[in-house]
């Protein structure tokens, strides 16, 4: 309720916004965890031509970002072209094309000679984008994109922790309550547009039960070791999060619907 | 004397080509795998005033390593520094100041998922242009 009543500075809203974490994150994740590449995660680029307004876009534009980051981690490159065009007219649709090298990307993506570059400019044009459009006074679509974004990523995970039971997706699962009540806070800023107060409520299921999930933390001081020729500063301090499977069960499945209403409206 | 401390939020426009960026991305590693960039361009300080910083927001998670990597451009008068923070507290500074060690990149292992703060200065309150890379590393 708290949330949903605030009023945002336009500085606070740009602290927020980055306070989203990356797709890419949890997609390495996915892969570390030793899990198999898989298209059936993935949103199809078969109805790009449907999403025929600028918010359609913008949230497909994020949803298929979330792909990209998948197929990249996961080096997928004769699959990513599809993505590349679907992202490619969409952005322009959306008017940031400027910002995605869809000439250079395609190119890296064929002849796979450059699979990190390929990686740096998909993620540095996203960011790019939404940047673009937060300066330019379309805040509304940087929030949708950073909403397509992120229901894909959690997408993503939760089908594969509902097929692999694992702690740490699961606690990485719980700990999306952070994200998502940012998330929260940035539609919340631009409710006057119907489709994002739309979304709202559409997601607004998936907030509740993350309400009820705990995060509690121990206390700690970090640690300084060298660690292949290399300062690494380990954390003392630790969160932890109360999950039950039952609200894991919950979120699975409240994701899906929520994802699989949103790419097919 | 009067000390007034600046703080300034994310630039809003890109002050770096892409190229160069991309160039600081790959010097962090081919364990890295780049998630975001911090690009600065500070003014010296004025007399009596603390230097100015740049202040950056970000989300780490729990279980990971992130590398940070901060670069100086060429033309830069000041070399940059780069600083962790969790909440107001520093956890690490890419450069000790009392013992003229610099700690560039620097990894971190996450434990509590939060939010933190990068803050980029630069050494002697000298004005600057830098970029700051966050990386993924990969385990």
């Amino acid at each position: 309720m708290m949330i949903e009543s605030m009023a945002i500075s336009d500085e606070a809203l740009e602290e927020i916004v980055q306070n989203v974490s990356s797709p890419i994150e949890m997609a390495a994740l996915i892969k570390e965890l030793g899990v198999p590449f898989s298209a059936k995660y993935l949103s199809t680029t078969d109805y790009v031509d449907h999403y025929n307004t600028s918010f359609k876009m913008a949230y497909s534009l994020g949803v298929f970002g979330a792909d990209l980051g998948y197929l990249n981690i996961y080096d997928k490159s004769t699959q990513i072209v599809d993505y590349l065009t679907a992202i490619n007219k969409l952005a322009d649709g959306v008017k940031v094309g400027q910002f995605f090298d869809f000439t250079t990307l395609k190119r890296l993506a064929t002849s796979r000679e450059n699979i990190d570059s390929l990686m740096f400019i998909s993620v540095n044009s996203f960011n790019n984008m939404d940047s673009y459009l937060r300066e330019n006074n379309r805040g509304h679509l940087s929030a949708l994109m950073i909403a397509g974004t992120w229901v894909e990523g959690m997408y993503l995970v939760t089908q594969v922790a509902n097929e692999k039971s694992n702690p740490e997706l699961a606690e990485r699962i719980g700990e999306q309550k952070i994200n998502l009540n940012n998330i929260m806070l940035i539609l919340n800023n631009y409710k006057e547009y119907e489709p994002v107060a739309d979304l709202i409520e559409t997601i607004k299921p998936l907030k509740d039960e993350y309400d009820k999930i705990e995060i509690t933390y121990n206390m700690g001081e970090p640690e300084t070791v060298e660690q292949d020729g290399m300062v690494l500063i380990v954390q003392k301090e630790e969160s932890i999060v109360n999950i039950t499977d039952k609200q894991l069960n919950n979120i699975i499945n409240k994701t899906k619907q929520i994802r699989n209403k949103l790419i097919s409206s | 004397m009067i000390l007034i401390l600046i703080f300034l939020s994310a630039p809003i426009f890109s002050q770096f080509d892409t190229d160069f960026i991309e160039q600081c991305s790959d010097k962090s590693g081919e364990d890295a795998t780049y998630l975001k960039d911090f690009q600065v361009v500070l003014a010296a300080a004025q007399p009596n005033h603390v230097p100015p910083v740049a202040r950056y927001p970000l989300v780490l998670s729990k279980n990971n390593i992130y590398r940070f990597s901060i670069f100086t451009a060429e033309e830069s008068e000041g070399k940059a520094i780069l600083q962790l923070y969790d909440s107001n507290k520093l956890i690490f500074s890419s450069y000790d100041k009392n013992t003229g060690e610099e700690y560039n990149p620097f990894n971190f292992m996450c434990q509590k998922t939060g939010i933190y703060h990068v803050f980029i200065s630069f050494r002697e309150g000298k004005e600057g242009q830098a970029v700051g890379i966050l990386s993924y590393v990969t385990k």
